[in-house]
């Protein structure tokens, strides 16, 4: 139902974003995925109508919206990354005004903010100032005010950003409920891998820009079906140990904490002799190994030589 | 609109700072200046104290009986010769003047001490009086003379002024118009009854306070309320510019509401906080110092007027700054405003110095900031309730207010879509 075709934005400088093609097929979960600066945010507003793109297209339903916003602003519902809400006005004073704004009155308009407050779960505190409540009230907020005009697709432009754990699972829990349960088409932006890796069916992998990489989850999986990842756990910390296991001819990266170890290895290197041999010639013992399925963050690893964090 | 109006409004009775700003400050600066600079001011009658020296080289008594012997000469009847004897006492232009200068109202504020010339003459050098008036021989004879009989060439008083009590030498010189003015209402009653023409009487007896100048309480209470509406701009363009920041004004442009009703909703929100901060500055000055009268109706209908036509034009100012915050994407505007650019408009306004001293060019500045005008246009009507004279700095006030208003619609984007 959305799509754009060869999105681009210049600033003075910087190609924030290049040639992005996206699509959005409608009830779909799609998640774009890149770290920061890779061009996410740029690509969400001018999806929003809120940027105008230097070349290319966004249309919604096959029809170009740049002229004519209008429609691309009823169907969606946007989460900024920033917290778009008044702080000095209370939740529910805010989900008021922007209903209002949608044109939404009297009762309709109290049963809407009870039904986005209670689905973001602030129904029993949604007369505090906005100023007052944790960063993960706020993004709950934020949620719930791009909620209120009853979109048919929902934007998320980092919804989860420097929030408490507990907060974080609700809004991702709220946002799959959201997807599976009320058919709502969702565009989930992101740097962790692993609420990407929750929520959506497909994904963008965006760098630079550009998009380097988009599929199913196992589809963009499958580029590491020559690698497999190994987590070793020992009693204790042993660096030198770890300085001569991550030597190992074959071992493509390492990522040492405290007592444990990650490597990755080609499939079918054997590992494990060579690994036992060496904790036995420290005196180290051995106290748990697995081999972890690759995820998306070995995805861009592999795909970019660098993390989603850095 | 609506909606935006609520918004706005009760996002700024939340904002402590603006609040202070726009009400307690300039409260704060009437109190102040209202008491510290009492006495600049006209209608400060304390500071018109004076001290008066009363040259008397007149022997009254002998005029009053000079008076007296050419009535006896003129052979009228007993009658009418009795009365304009007994007139003769009773309206001595020397008696009725000091009785005026111990008239209340007046008594307060002058000081009379009777001298001889040279004495009041050292006295006014030394600045121990600060005025000398005198009744030069002859005196009371000759205005009796001109009050009853109608002889030519009244009587003259000598007034000395030390230099650089202007506003006080202007008081006295008022006193003594009254005076004059007085005896030519005794004389023309006397001559009613008496012989020759009656002169026509000249208006009633007014009384010195009854033009009301302004005091420095009315000046303050004026100008900081004029300057401080200001204010209202710079903070209706921080809400804008916090919008933006927040991004909220992105949430408002993704509900596809014409722009234009978030920026006309600006400019009425603060056309309405101005009115409500000048209803709170005129109804606190007046209860906490009294500084208005309350009861006239008329005075207050045009008060209302110009504050009216005032707040339209703050609401304007205040469209155009948004527009440019939004533009330049900057606190800086309402913070340029706010520091700098109000209180040059405050002082070319007149809102700490009354311009009468001023170069030429200022006044002319100040008479098109929409402050100044405003300023003007309430002492106008304070010192005369006279509507035609409201048109001139009322237009002046709608006429800026109309060109913020065009700036504010050719700078603010109006197109809703992407930009
Ligand atoms: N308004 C702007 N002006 C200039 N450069 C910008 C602007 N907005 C974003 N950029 C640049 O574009 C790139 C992409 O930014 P952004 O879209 O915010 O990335 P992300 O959301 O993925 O972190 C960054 O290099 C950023 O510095
Ligand atoms: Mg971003």
């Amino acid at each position: 139902m959305l799509e754009t075709d060869k999105l681009t934005k210049k600033f003075k400088d910087t190609v924030a974003v290049n040639n992005v093609s996206l699509e959005l097929k409608k009830g779909e979960s799609v998640g774009l995925l890149g770290p920061n600066g890779a061009g996410k945010s740029t690509a969400i507003a001018m999806i929003s109508t809120l940027l105008k793109p230097s070349s290319g297209d966004v249309r919604l339903h096959g029809k170009s919206v740049l002229k004519e916003p209008g429609d691309m602003r009823r169907v969606l519902g946007v989460v900024p990354q920033k917290i778009a809400l008044y702080e000095e006005l209370s939740a529910y004073e805010n989900l008021k005004f922007f209903g209002r704004l949608y044109g939404l009155s009297g009762n309709k308009l109290e049963q809407r903010i009870d039904y986005v407050l209670d689905l973001v779960g602030l129904a029993d505190r949604k007369k505090e100032l906005v100023k007052h409540y944790s960063g993960g009230m706020q993004r709950r907020v934020n949620l719930a005010a791009a909620m209120m005009h009853e979109p048919e697709v929902l934007i998320m432009d980092e919804p989860t950003v420097g929030i408490d754990p507990q907060s974080r699972n609700h809004l991702l829990e709220t946002i799959r409920r959201l997807n599976h349960e009320e058919g709502m088409t969702v565009l989930y932006t992101s740097h962790y891998m692993e609420e990407v890796e929750k929520l959506c069916d497909r994904v963008y992998i965006m760098d630079h820009g550009k998009v380097i990489a988009e599929g199913t989850k196992e589809e963009l999986k499958a580029i590491l079906s020559d690698q497999e990842t190994v987590w070793i756990e020992f009693d204790q910390s042993y660096p030198e140990l770890f300085k001569k296991l991550s030597e190992i001819e074959g071992v493509q990266h390492t990522d040492a904490e405290e007592r444990s170890l990650k490597l990755i290895i080609p499939k079918g290197m054997r590992l494990l002799a060579s690994l036992f041999h060496e904790a036995e010639r420290h005196g180290a013992q051995v106290t748990n190994v697995h081999v972890q399925t690759p995820t998306l963050e070995d995805v861009f690893l592999r795909l970019t030589g660098r993390t989603l964090r850095d | 609109m609506g909606a935006f109006l609520i918004k706005d409004i009760m996002l700024l009775l939340r904002d402590r700072y603006e609040l202070m700003i726009l009400l307690a400050m300039p409260f704060l600066l009437i109190a102040i200046l209202g008491f510290s600079l009492r006495g600049i001011f006209s209608g400060d009658l304390e500071a018109l104290e004076m001290d008066l020296a009363l040259v008397a080289e007149d022997n009254e008594a002998q005029g009053i009986e000079a008076v007296q012997s050419s009535i006896d000469e003129m052979n009228l009847p007993p009658e009418n010769a009795q009365a304009l004897k007994r007139a003769a006492e009773s309206a001595s232009p020397h008696a009725m003047l000091l009785s005026l200068l111990n008239s209340e109202g007046i008594r307060d504020l002058v000081a009379i001490e009777q001298m001889g010339r040279e004495q009041a003459e050292e006295s006014l050098e030394a600045q121990r009086v600060d005025a000398v008036v005198i009744l030069p021989e002859g005196f009371t004879q000759s205005a009796l003379n001109n009050m009853l009989l109608g002889a030519s060439g009244g009587a003259e008083l000598e007034l000395l002024a030390a230099d650089g009590s202007s506003s006080k030498s202007e008081v006295l010189a008022s006193i003594l118009e009254e005076f004059v003015r007085n005896v030519n209402f005794e004389s023309s009653i006397s001559r009613l009854s008496g012989a020759g023409d009656p002169v026509e009487i000249s208006g009633g007896i007014e009384t010195i306070t009854a033009q009301e100048p302004i005091t420095s309480f009315q000046y303050y209470t004026v100008g900081m309320a004029v300057m401080f509406v200001l204010f209202v701009g710079s903070a209706v363009a921080r809400q804008a510019n916090l919008e933006q920041r927040q991004m909220v004004f992105e949430r408002i442009r993704l509900s596809n509401r014409p722009p234009l009703l978030y920026l006309s909703s600006k400019a009425i929100a603060a056309a309405s906080i101005v009115l409500v901060q000048l209803l709170l500055l005129f109804g606190l000055s007046m209860l906490l110092f009294q500084t208005f009268e309350a009861d006239s109706g008329t005075f207050w209908l045009g008060i209302a007027l110009i504050s009216i036509v005032l707040a339209f034009s703050v609401g304007c100012l205040a469209a155009f700054m948004v527009a440019l915050t939004l533009k330049v994407e900057s606190d800086a505007v309402p913070a340029i405003f706010s520091a700098g650019v109000i209180s040059l408009m405050a002082f070319v306004g007149g809102s700490f110095v009354p311009l009468d001293g001023m170069p030429e060019s200022i006044r002319a500045i100040g008479n098109w900031t929409p402050n100044g005008a405003a300023l003007s246009a309430y002492f106008s009507w304070m010192l005369d309730p006279d509507i035609r004279q409201l048109t001139g700095p009322l237009s002046r006030i709608c006429l800026v207010g109309l060109v913020f208003l065009a700036a504010a619609l050719a700078i603010f984007p109006r197109k809703g879509g992407a930009a």
